[in-house]
């Protein structure tokens, strides 16, 4: 057993757990978005960052992926780690303001402006890969994946089109935190003939 | 019932998102209550690593052998706990999820209570399934024998070369054993591919004479027996004509398409104007042709106006062919303004080099072949213009034919009509074998050029290579959840067979009609359908049997409220349109209960019977939308099923509306809500199924007839869609006289059920006036029936002072 604290809370844990799953289990919330049970956490949404600290030393990481040690103080709601979130947040609603799961949860964590500016007010995707985790991971297919780098980083298939590779399950849908997968969804499986002829009539 | 079950059942709070909306105190309580409930336990989250520490605990403290996770979408999640639980030896069909969230927890105002009490329902009916489950053992695959080549492909070589260089065995299938005539058949096949001449003496080279080769003698492939991992195949040779058999443990088919002339108004004479692959003929015989070649990418006008890129680049690979051996040849290639010239920017210097003209055309005018000339309208100065030639060359048409369609639907590779190999419907299990994937190669899949061919060809060589190998190792273990066929049931009617799409289902041994079907495991993609058609019920999907969905069902039902409906989702449609609606918080009625299926088309007729026989109102099956099942049409064969059900009710003097099919889309779960919303309302406006004894005497017979009268089943089975079939209804040539036939069958069969059921109800001999008076039918209706049952042996006839009594047979 690994002995710790989180915000000052004693808190037991085995080798191997995350510093999320441990909070977790001791019903602690931490806001997260690019993370799910289904796949390995990856790290990419910086939104579960909590705060390390050690006398007046302190640092920030990304707590699904840490893992606990022995005698590590982490807290979840300092001011750090609320100005990280907030910037956070601000970033995603310059990234995606199209979404309304990321509105509403910036909401709930007190942000509902951003200083940045939009470069696309239509965009949904964060392009946090939990999508193409999933397909990788849970489905074993890579249908979809992350393409181009930087800042054209986007999500799909091949070329831009609807592939064969796709099963057409769901699961990037199902796990999709910001509801991007849903328009993204008909370009990587084709649109089904039915709702084509809905759409056209 | 197996005895040896120990369920654990584990309540997800899920961080508040259940347990702020579900009592789960109260669900825990009456869970743990259970029979053959070893454990239950409510957890913060069962899925990350406290919980599964936890899980793993309870599983060794409790002996635990059959998990149930309350908690959100199996679809996601269940691979985690299998993974994490397969040291334990939980496998796949052990597991079972409730999405207690997405399904119950969010979807409805319902008091916290109340949806403790249907989560408690949905539960018990999954423990009843757990309690059924005799979970198979595994069962390692080996694969005995060299790897066989066949159809006479140019991919064979590619695929023998990967073969070769990881030391497997092989049996090689070639048109041809002479290097200089298999180097014409590749030009024959993929005219203009000049520059690959000497990789691919190479390479025959390689493949022919390496130590693992076997050449095999000229000969077509006329039968193929066995499964995955122990194939026997039979060849017959042209000269002998005696078959010749080889065991195998896996085939790869390279089949290539043949190019043929178009028709006559292309002006097609072999000669002068000719196709890509006689030209080629024409190179071989006589050396490169001087003078004006012109070459007319004709693939447009001749149908076929996909394939014009390859033809394209095939005349310009021969006319650069020409260029290089005629320097003075006068060579264009005339083409369809639709199509893009398929070159590249450093093909296009190239072309600027060798100095060969591209000529566009009006596609609005079809170009005309006169003697010497060939007119066409130029779109620029909409003037017809005629480009003058000496050898004019047509785009082939490319289809499969011949000896090596024959040998491509030997191998079952053959799923639809048309021109080509593609088309394969199956399309579920990342890891499963697919063969059109795996084991295919060459331009019969689909027309490719040499390049792809080759390497479709290294590919199906190097996945085999991988397999093999990883048998050899015992690592090869069959899926569990494949369809298997119990030999002492089976009466060898190929229902199975034909109805199968994924190509696993093969005879025994030898052909012909009568003998037992085997089922290859690594094929088969556990869509069950076939099982469903089964009429004697020897074939079964493992691991997810009827036996297990009939419990299930029989558990749910029998909780259900009079208002209260049941639904079936599948996984590629119903269940995960139910999942996101939940996902987005939508509400819908709460008297719906899905449970999961992987196709709806997995649902035996005797299943959906069953729903409303143990108390369902209503009962609606949620699949796909129309033509886009994931199985072999498992959608169409559920509307055929559905719909003799109706019949079936209708008899029975039950509303045939209490049983429908439905569309879901898994994008759409506001319009599966419109679905949820419209049925739960029909059903409720008709009012509670009645539930007197003698309604519920008549259920029963539906559920008798449709369980066990065989004759209805083969006639069901004998109806639903093929899989070369075009319609959704299927082939019937007059569908309303079809139906009235069936109806009759189901009519007459019936009162033979109801008679049955009297009899042994009664359990004492009845005279033919009695059954008669107490059916409400005529005498000589009812003793056309008995007759039938007495010579089925299900009633015993004797005569008790001159009269005919009748008694069931115990």
């Amino acid at each position: 057993m690994i002995q710790f604290t989180i915000n000052d809370q004693q808190v037991e844990a085995q080798h191997g757990w995350t510093i999320l799953e441990a909070a977790r289990e001791h019903g602690i919330d931490i806001p997260t978005l690019c993370y799910h049970e289904a796949v390995a956490p990856s790290g990419a949404c910086r939104l579960c960052m909590v705060e390390l600290k050690d006398g007046n030393w302190s640092k920030l990481v990304a707590s699904c992926i840490y893992p606990v040690a022995e005698g590590i103080h982490v807290y979840t709601e300092t001011e750090r780690v609320h100005n990280v979130r907030r910037w956070i947040f601000e970033m995603l609603l310059a990234t995606c303001p199209a979404s309304p799961e990321i509105s509403a949860l910036a909401e709930r964590y007190g942000v509902t402006s951003t200083r940045f500016s939009a470069a696309d007010p239509d965009r949904t995707c964060m392009v946090c890969g939990l999508c193409s985790r999933v397909c990788e991971e849970v489905v074993g297919l890579s249908a979809i994946a992350t393409v181009d780098r930087g800042v054209y980083k986007r999500v799909g298939a091949p070329f831009s089109r609807p592939t064969d590779v796709c099963v057409a399950c769901g699961c990037c849908l199902s796990v999709c935190p910001t509801g991007a997968m849903q328009s993204l969804f008909d370009t990587v499986r084709g649109i089904p003939a039915t709702i084509m002829t809905q759409l056209t009539a | 019932m197996n005895d040896n079950a120990r369920i654990g059942v584990f309540l997800c709070r899920c961080g508040g998102k259940i347990d702020s909306l579900v009592d789960l105190q109260a669900l825990y309580e009456d869970v743990r209550t259970q029979d053959q409930v070893a454990h239950c336990e409510v957890l913060a989250y069962p899925c990350l690593g406290p919980g599964l520490d936890h899980i793993r605990q309870a599983v060794v403290d409790a002996g635990l052998n059959r998990l149930i996770i309350a908690g959100c979408e199996g679809r996601l999640m269940l691979k985690k706990f299998e993974n994490y639980l397969a040291p334990w030896n939980f496998f796949k069909g052990q597991v079972d999820m409730i999405n207690l969230r997405g399904h119950v927890a969010v979807v409805s105002d319902l008091s916290p209570a109340d949806k403790a009490r249907k989560a408690s329902k949905l539960i018990r009916a999954s423990i009843a399934e757990m309690r059924v489950l005799t979970p198979t053992s595994q069962t390692v695959k080996p694969f005995d024998g060299p790897v066989v080549i066949a159809g006479g492909g140019i991919a064979a070589f590619a695929a023998a070369q990967q073969l070769a260089r990881k030391g497997i065995d092989y049996l090689i299938d070639v048109t041809a054993t002479d290097l200089d005539a298999l180097i014409r058949k590749v030009h024959e096949s993929y005219p203009g591919e000049w520059d690959y001449d000497d990789r691919m003496k190479k390479m025959v080279y390689e493949a022919m004479t390496s130590d693992q080769a076997t050449v095999l003698p000229p000969g077509q492939l006329t039968g193929l027996a066995g499964v995955t991992g122990d194939y026997t195949l039979t060849f017959e040779g042209p000269e002998d004509g005696l078959p010749r058999s080889y065991r195998s443990s896996a085939v790869i088919a390279c089949i290539d398409a043949q190019l043929q002339a178009p028709g006559p108004d292309f002006g097609h004479d072999g000669r002068s104007v000719m196709i890509q692959s006689e030209m080629e003929a024409l190179i071989f015989r006589r050396g490169a042709p001087t003078g004006k070649v012109v070459f007319w990418i004709s693939d447009n006008e001749s149908g076929q106006s996909d394939f014009a890129p390859l033809s394209a680049k095939s005349a310009w690979r021969m006319a650069c062919h020409l260029r290089e051996s005629a320097p003075a040849a006068d060579l264009s290639i005339l083409y369809n303004r639709d199509m893009e010239i398929p070159l590249t920017a450093a093909e296009r210097a190239v072309n600027r080099r060798m100095n060969i003209m591209w000529v566009p055309y009006d596609p609005a005018v079809r170009p005309t072949v006169q003697s010497g000339f060939v007119t066409f309208c130029d779109l620029k100065d909409h003037v017809e213009h005629e480009m003058a030639w000496d050898h004019l060359v047509l785009s082939p048409i490319r289809a499969v034919s011949g000896p090596p369609l024959e040998t491509a639907s030997v191998l079952g590779l053959v799923h639809k009509g048309g021109r080509f190999l593609t088309g394969h419907h199956a399309k579920v299990r990342p890891e499963m074998i697919g063969r059109e994937e795996t084991y295919m190669a060459g331009s019969g899949r689909y027309p490719c050029s040499l390049e792809d061919a080759l390497n479709q060809g290294r590919r199906a060589g190097s996945r085999t290579a991988d397999m093999v190998e990883k048998a050899a190792a015992g690592e090869i273990q069959i899926p569990r959840i494949v369809c298997v066929v119990d030999p002492d049931l089976c009466v060898g009617c190929g229902q199975c067979q034909e109805l199968c799409d994924c190509g696993g289902i093969g005879v025994a041994e030898g052909p012909g009609g009568g003998l037992p079907r085997v089922v290859d495991p690594m094929v088969c993609t556990g869509g069950g359908t076939c099982a469903a058609a089964c009429p004697y019920h020897a074939l079964v999907l493992q691991n997810n049997t009827n036996d297990q969905r009939e419990a299930r069902v029989a558990a749910l039902a029998s909780q259900l409220a009079p208002d209260e409906v049941m639904a079936f989702g599948c996984v590629w449609g119903g269940l995960p349109a139910a999942d996101n609606a939940g996902k987005m918080g939508l509400k819908y009625d709460p008297r719906l209960h899905i449970l999961g299926v992987p196709c709806v088309g997995q649902i035996d007729p005797s299943v959906m019977a069953r729903a409303l026989k143990e108390g369902a109102s209503g009962l609606i099956l949620i699949g796909c939308l129309p033509e886009e099942c994931h199985h072999s049409y498992g959608l169409d064969h559920a509307w055929s099923r559905v719909n003799v059900v109706k019949k079936l009710l209708t008899l029975a003097g039950i509303d045939r509306r209490r049983i429908a099919l439905a569309h879901a889309d898994l994008n759409r779960p506001d319009e599966f809500i419109v679905t949820v919303e419209s049925f739960v309302r029909n059903i409720n406006s008709l009012g509670p199924l009645e539930r007197t004894p003698a309604a519920r005497g008549r259920l029963q017979t539906v559920y008798d007839l449709i369980k066990t009268n065989t004759r209805v089943r083969a006639l069901l089975s004998a109806s639903l869609r093929r899989p070369w079939e075009d319609a959704y209804r299927g082939d019937q040539r007059h569908a309303l006289e079809y139906d009235r036939d069936f109806s009759a069958v189901l009519e007459e069969e019936f009162m033979n059920q109801q008679l049955l059921q009297l009899l042994r109800n009664e359990n004492r001999p009845l005279k033919l006036r009695e059954l008669a008076s107490e059916l409400r039918k005529s005498e000589s209706r009812v003793a056309e029936g008995l007759l039938e049952l007495v010579s089925g042996g299900m009633v015993n006839l004797s005569h008790k002072e001159r009269e005919a009594i009748y008694r069931a047979v115990n």
